[in-house]
């Protein structure tokens, strides 16, 4: 199955969206209903905070692993972002794929810094821990546009998104074995 | 049928079981279009950002209860949507009084928190009052035929995962897989837990991707690039040079 997975080389998320095949778009769909799949599963039964980042991260590297290109994992991450806000899933409505954008497109940027970061669990648990603290980004945000004190905001989500950060990297560390294994049954390229 | 409309009418007023999700009823809200809603809920957000004083505040809190009772959202359903931010709640204020003391940090803290919650509330209500199909509708509007197909098929497949999840374990336990509830529920056993599920569902993903891609350009949709192969009276000729050319190649 890896030969019908059109192999490209890493350019802008223009051409990678044109470049696209069907399946590769479509199994970056799944991959996106598997963290939708995930965060409903984990939802009912866990009140641990950040532990849906952990599926999150997992998938979305696990999408720019099986789909090479830039631009892999923000469409995993918009694809989830708008399937969550379509099945009620988000407390922010449409906000909520800001959510699941922004770690995709910090994982795009660590596959343009280093293309063959799934294979190395340094690079991913690094990769997983940036992505996952995106969080901080919209915790701030928010805080920030209220007029919340700037030493407030920096406590308030430090403790927000310090648990994110944490699952999102033990999300990451899963996926060079996951890949490692893919590729030996070159199910991947 | 008395008992069943009874039973009919008992089903609307119970709260719906999960925070943000639809809830069955009539209401003005829900007879808007979902165009509205979401201009109506950055219009609230917004207002959230920019109130400082006590009084415009109030009239916001006010208007935002207004807006999610006139939805006919129960008290219950409020708890449920909002309970999250009760926690949000505690450690702003919490930070506030320790920065600040109590007399100078109890209303800023107070005053964050409740616009936090007003920011969040008119999501909460577009998402509660708004079926699937009519935000459907909306976003294939915005989105190109292409992006629509992936979340749309996406979204169609949401229940044969969930469906093929259970079999994959259910499947796996038979064969002696550690898979049971307790265990699962431990960040330290979902290596093991990945182990056994992950594998299988990526490749159920990939053979189920590339069947119903393939199915999709059987019907004419497929690449952007290859728009030429859907003109009908295109695809007919080159299958005969294809097959006259295989007949020339064929010994038989």
């Amino acid at each position: 199955m890896a030969n019908e997975f059109q192999e490209r080389k890493t350019g802008s998320a223009y051409a990678f969206w044109n470049k696209l095949t069907l399946r590769d778009a479509l199994y970056l769909g799944f991959c996106a209903v598997f963290i939708v799949i995930t965060r409903a599963a984990l939802r009912l039964h866990l009140s641990v905070p950040g532990h849906a980042m952990f599926f999150t991260i997992f998938f979305l590297v696990l999408g720019r692993a099986c789909v090479p290109g830039t631009g892999a994992a923000s469409l995993v991450g918009f694809v989830a972002g708008l399937l969550s806000m379509l099945l009620g899933m988000g407390k922010g409505g449409p906000l909520a794929v800001l959510k699941f954008v922004l770690p995709g497109l910090v994982v795009d940027a660590g596959g343009i810094v280093c293309p063959q970061f799934s294979a190395s669990y340094a690079a991913c648990i690094g990769v997983g821990a940036i992505a996952s603290a995106t969080r901080f980004i919209t915790f701030f945000l928010v805080d920030w546009l209220i007029g919340m004190e700037q030493e407030v905001i920096l406590q308030h989500v430090i403790i927000a998104s310090a648990m994110n950060t944490l699952f999102g990297a033990l999300g990451a560390a899963l996926i060079p074995s996951i890949v490692r294994r893919l590729k030996i049954h070159q199910l991947i390229p | 049928m008395a008992r069943l409309k009874t039973y009919k009418e008992s089903l609307l007023r119970q709260p719906t079981g999960h925070a943000y999700q639809f809830r069955a009823t009539d209401s003005p809200i829900h007879r808007l279009g979902a165009g509205w809603k979401v201009a109506i809920g950055c219009l609230l957000s917004v207002a959230a950002f920019a109130a400082r004083e006590p009084w415009v505040l109030a009239g916001l809190l006010l208007l935002n209860a207004f807006y999610y009772f006139l939805a006919r959202l129960k008290l219950a359903d409020f708890w449920r949507d909002t309970r999250f931010f009760a926690v949000q709640m505690i450690i702003i204020v919490s930070l506030y009084l320790l920065r600040f003391g109590v007399a100078d940090g109890l209303w800023p803290g107070a005053r964050t928190a409740l616009q936090i919650l007003l920011f969040f509330v008119p999501g909460v209500v577009l998402l509660r009052t708004t079926q699937t199909r009519e935000m459907a509708q909306g976003l294939r509007r915005v989105l190109s035929p292409r992006m629509s197909f992936v979340v749309f098929s996406s979204l169609r497949f949401v229940p044969f995962f969930a469906r093929e999840l259970r079999e994959i374990t259910m499947a796996q336990r038979l064969r002696g897989a550690p898979l049971n509830f307790p265990r699962c529920i431990y960040p330290w056993n979902w290596k093991d837990v990945f182990h056994c599920l992950a594998i299988p569902l990526i490749v159920r993903a990939l053979k189920t991707a590339h069947d119903a891609a393939l199915s999709a350009e059987a019907r004419g949709f497929g690449r952007q690039t290859s728009c030429e192969s859907r003109v009908p009276g295109r695809l007919l000729p080159q299958r005969q040079e294809n097959s006259s050319s295989n007949a020339e190649k064929s010994p038989f």
